[in-house]
């Protein structure tokens, strides 16, 4: 057979179109549909905006920032928090609002560096392990159980140990933690996907196994990972604050939310301001992470979709 | 083996009256996209050993219209009016309670799929015996007896041993028969029958309609059957009832129905049929299929008028899309049971399918759009 | 048998072993789902394949296209050795052998637009080459199935059943290929809309001169369709031949069964004929009868059935095979392999 003519006259698009209803809107992108189901969720879109903001205000930290971080002013010390300093001020006399927008910057570089990690390096060995199954499987899921078994804080500070403490290491320790857990929620959604039909119907059309799991594994398995991320982020932001609390992330003066409030600690009868206001950030950030997380997995099911797409039309 | 069962909760009364009554039935439901009206004004009559056919394709509500009989739908979202009467009783006004009660002695259900409605963490055996137990004073060893007798009646080889089986343990035709045993287990004066043969393979769906046959000749149950599939109407029912959008496009006796339907959808789905016997043409080529064109309404959504004219291929009356034609006689008559159809369609006159497949032939070219 | 043979399996078998869990992973036994299954498929005819289910028809049609690989005995297409074939190889050969499936609801992508899903060949083999190129070619296939080109950019779920198979359609023709599998294509759709796709691929035999494997339960749709029939039975094919002499006229008991337990919308009819109802159950893949497979449950079964597996030899019309001891015992022998030829 050459080149498929068509000798037949196509049928007219009325004709053959009768199924479709014409009130259906035009095709719009999968993550825009997410986008606009999510905001229909109050709490996940609140925690979403308040995200946001949070996110900006890590970006433009120096901007926003009222003074230096490291300004130190000893006869500002311990300060309630007043008109000049909202959020009173330290045993240095440094600006705690200042020490917060700033320590934002801080504590979420080191969460998406943590999460960005596991979920590059977790994903891509979940993602061979439930598509190639067998003893690639095997290999990569037993060294992730080893991982798992490993007690997480322990694990942190051994590679904390080893490549001494800092930022970067901070991220790269808490991110190793969370490599299992990205590998286990991948694998096992990839396993689902991988028997999908119209997996097998693309393979059947020659693609190679490259194109499969980019094209169509990865794309419907994501959802679950997705959830995953965003709860991730929230425990990532725990782990650092718990570090630098631990002394073994961020260092002084750096101010991290966790330093923060390792610092705070010794003032807390004469000085609350110095624990609260580090303190309620992490709270903030975590739920928000946390209550976005469960929107997500609301609006990614199928299910859900179909029915809240449904009443919305 | 035969009469009613007696219970003392209120037996369920046998006689020579119609066992199911079922008149002007609606069932509405609620969905996010707005009230759906599943199944709009049905009724048709039941008697003793009698098997009625409701037939229909998907969204054509006949599952749910047997549902809402006994009670099954939830109560949150669907409203059911109308009257059904079982052996004289209103099954739509009935008391939970009562519901309960007639469920097993007076109407048996079997459904499409064996291996979700049997439970698959009991027994074969304890599931009868629980069924057997629920309507009537029987010591636990009478109901095993009674069990395994029943699992005898219904074909399963060496029945004193599959009653101690779970359902995982048996093939799909062996669950299906179990779930008949379940289901006249009480010696039910109606058998309602989903789909009951769909998933099963033809020489196992020809095994379980024997059965059913032989059931009812001994028992004088009545059934009604629901299924998508007019090869297995014509072998079991007396009556057939055509569902479409919910509606009763037209009843009759089988043979009115199958061998003269009057309904252009009945003609459509009689048409769209591939022929076992004899495919080719005289020709000696074997034509195309007669379609019907498009795909039918969503019940949120039902057309104005005659459900089926966005598809019907020989719409010609005016009324067509603004007027619901009525279900009128048009054949049967005085000493034989009705035919009647509902369609303002001029030629009300029964005709052989095979004229009919012309006109859809020749209405439809390059078969539509699905 | 001189025909121009397109596929053509000889003694194929798709064997899985039976594990038992844990991580030793023991193997506990075989699945036979194909066991040793002969057939041709001539260029250009559509061949139906029916069976009940766990016949191994469907793996059959996946073993033709190395979609499920065979445990044993060769597959060629068009002359070469599909079993043997490399990566390269076996890519070509699948741009020239397309599949539609059974369910329509799980076979197209669900994130994949329409013309994405169509398009995939184009990409995969690299044929029309620039995106505007491509989606003319879309156009063209969408039009191809009796859709509109319009609905090019829609998601799946968009569409009904029948409109989706349309979809799977077009996809499975998008490159050109000489061979079509229909894996129960019309299994899932309602009766109305079985017939539309009936008529379509009917239409595109004979427009595009393919070679169809149409497999289904249904005998009617098979006998509606297919130039010849096969019928499997237990991992075997038991009897193949023109549809008009299968359909009419079949040779093997099981066949016979089979076409005798399909209901047929006449009421007189169904009143009239005899149903030969068979006893008991397919027995299980895992243990196969020795011998004729079907002898557990054939109302003929006599002497030689248990000790001889029988082979497929010509009996009834011309092309027409039956694997049944009634016409003459053939085949292997359970005990010495060695095969014998007509006693009788």
């Amino acid at each position: 057979m050459t080149g498929a003519p068509l000798p037949e006259p196509a049928p007219s698009p009325t004709a053959t179109d009768a199924g479709v209803p014409s009130t259906q809107r035009a095709a719009r992108p999968r993550w825009r549909e997410t986008l606009g189901l999510l905001a229909r969720n109050p709490t996940a879109a609140a925690a979403g905006l308040v995200l946001l903001a949070i996110v900006l205000i890590a970006v433009f930290d120096e901007t926003l920032a009222p003074s230096g971080p490291n300004e130190i002013s000893v006869e500002d010390r311990l300060q309630a928090p007043s008109l000049a300093h909202p959020f009173g001020t330290d045993d240095l006399g440094r600006d705690i609002l200042s020490r917060v927008v700033l320590g934002a910057g801080v504590s979420l570089r080191v969460g998406f560096l943590a999460v960005a990690f596991a979920l590059v390096v977790g994903s891509l060995i979940g993602l061979l392990a439930g598509f190639y199954g067998r003893w690639v499987d095997d290999v990569l899921m037993r060294f992730m159980d080893v991982l798992f078994a490993f007690p997480a804080v322990l694990l942190a500070i051994a590679v904390l140990a080893v490549r001494g403490p800092g930022a970067g290491n901070t991220a790269l320790a808490i991110g190793v933690v969370y490599v299992p857990v990205f590998a286990r929620v991948t694998r096992a959604s990839v396993l689902g996907v991988r028997e999908e039909v119209y997996v097998r119907a693309s393979r059947s059309v020659g693609a190679s196994d490259f194109r499969l799991l980019t094209r169509h594994v990865l794309p419907n398995a994501a959802p679950p990972i997705i959830v995953q991320t965003s709860i991730s982020l929230a425990f990532a932001v725990l782990a650092e604050a718990a570090l630098s609390f631990l002394g073994l992330g961020t260092q002084p003066p750096n101010p991290s939310w966790g330093l923060m409030l390792a610092e705070g600690r010794g003032f807390i009868d004469i000085a609350w301001w110095l624990a609260f206001f580090p303190g309620i950030a992490i709270f903030l950030t975590v739920l928000c992470f946390n209550l976005l997380g469960d929107g997500l997995r609301d609006v990614l099911d199928p299910r859900q979709r179909t029915l809240m797409a449904g009443g919305g039309r | 083996m035969s009469g009613p069962a007696s219970s003392g909760t209120g037996p369920v009364p046998s006689g020579t009256g119609p066992v199911l009554e079922v008149e002007d039935l609606q069932v509405d439901l609620r969905t996010p996209r707005g009230t759906a009206h599943v199944v709009n004004g049905l009724s048709y009559t039941v008697g003793h050993g009698e098997t009625v056919a409701v037939v229909g394709e998907s969204g054509s509500g006949k599952s749910v219209s047997v549902l809402a009989l006994l009670g099954l739908l939830p109560a949150r979202v669907a409203t059911v009016t109308g009257r059904a009467l079982l052996h004289g009783e209103d099954l739509l006004t009935m008391s939970p309670e009562r519901l309960r009660q007639v469920r097993g002695p007076g109407a048996g259900m079997v459904f499409q799929d064996p291996m979700t409605s049997l439970n698959p963490v009991l027994t074969v055996g304890r599931q009868l015996v629980e069924g057997i137990r629920a309507h009537g004073e029987v010591s636990k060893a009478d109901a095993r007896r009674r069990a395994v007798e029943l699992l005898g009646e219904v074909g399963l080889p060496d029945p004193g041993r599959a009653v101690d089986r779970y359902p995982h343990e048996l093939s799909g035709g062996m669950r299906q028969r179990v779930m008949i045993a379940i289901a006249l287990s009480n010696s039910p004066g109606l058998l309602i029958a989903d789909e009951a043969t769909t998933a099963l393979d033809v020489t196992v769906q020809a095994q379980i309609i024997d059965l059913v046959e032989k059931l009812q000749a001994e028992r004088g149950t009545g059934v009604v059957w629901i299924t998508h599939d007019l090869g297995v109407v014509a072998g079991i029912a007396d009556r057939v009832l055509v569902m479409y959008g919910g509606r009763c496009v037209e009843d009759g006796t089988v043979d009115d129905v199958l061998e003269r339907p009057v309904h252009p959808y009945t003609r459509g789905l009689l048409g769209a049929l591939p022929d076992l016997a004899a495919p080719a043409g005289p020709d000696g080529v074997v034509p195309d299929l007669a379609t019907v064109p498009g795909v039918p309404p969503a019940p949120t959504d039902l057309p104005p008028g005659c459900v089926f004219w966005p598809r019907c291929p020989v719409r010609s009356d005016p009324r067509c899309e603004t007027e619901q034609p009525p279900l009128v006689q048009v054949g049967g008559g005085p000493g034989a049971l009705p035919h009647r159809a509902a369609t303002w369609c001029e030629d009300r006159t029964p005709g052989a399918a095979s004229a009919v497949d012309r006109t859809f032939g020749a209405a439809s070219p390059g078969e539509g759009g699905s | 048998m001189t025909e121009d043979v397109l596929v053509s399996a000889r003694g194929l078998e798709v064997h899985f072993p039976i594990r038992s869990g844990g991580a030793l992973r023991r193997t506990s036994g075989v699945l036979r789902a194909v066991d040793g299954v002969d057939l041709d498929i001539l260029r250009g005819e559509t061949l139906g394949l029916v069976g009940e289910s766990g016949c191994g028809k469907s793996t059959l049609g996946n073993a033709l296209l190395r979609l499920v690989p065979p445990t044993g005995g060769t597959v060629t297409f068009d002359g070469t050795d599909v079993t043997s074939l490399d990566r390269r190889g076996l890519k070509e050969m699948r741009r020239r052998a397309g599949m539609v499936f059974q369910d329509p609801f799980a076979s197209l992508d669900p994130r994949r637009t329409v013309a994405q899903t169509v398009s995939e060949p184009l990409e995969v083999h690299g044929l029309r080459s620039g995106g505007r190129e491509r989606a003319a070619r879309v156009a063209e296939l969408l039009e191809l199935v009796g859709l509109d080109p319009a609905v090019a950019g829609r998601y799946p779920h968009e569409f009904s059943g029948g409109q989706r198979q349309r979809v799977g359609i077009a996809r499975a023709l998008a490159g050109e290929p000489d061979f079509l599998v229909c894996d129960e294509a019309i299994a899932s759709l309602d009766v109305s809309v079985q017939a539309q796709v009936l008529n379509l691929l009917r239409r595109l035999q004979r427009q595009l001169g393919l070679t169809l494997l149409f497999i289904s339960h249904d005998l009617s749709a098979v006998r509606h369709i297919a130039d010849r029939i096969a019928v499997m039975y237990l991992g075997r094919v038991v009897e193949v031949g023109p549809a008009d002499a299968v359909g009419s006229d079949p040779q093997m008991p099981y066949t016979q069964a089979l076409l005798s337990a399909v209901p047929v919308p006449h009421p007189e009819l169904e009143r009239s004929r005899k149903r030969i109802v068979l006893r008991g159950d397919v027995p299980s893949p895992a243990a196969v009868p020795s011998g004729c497979r079907f002898r557990t449950r054939c109302p003929y079964a006599f002497e030689p059935c248990p000790d001889v597996d029988p082979a497929l030899q010509p009996v009834g019309a011309p092309g027409q095979l039956a694997a049944c001891h009634l016409h003459g015992v053939v085949g292997r022998p359970v005990d010495s392999g060695e095969p014998v030829a007509a006693r009788d």
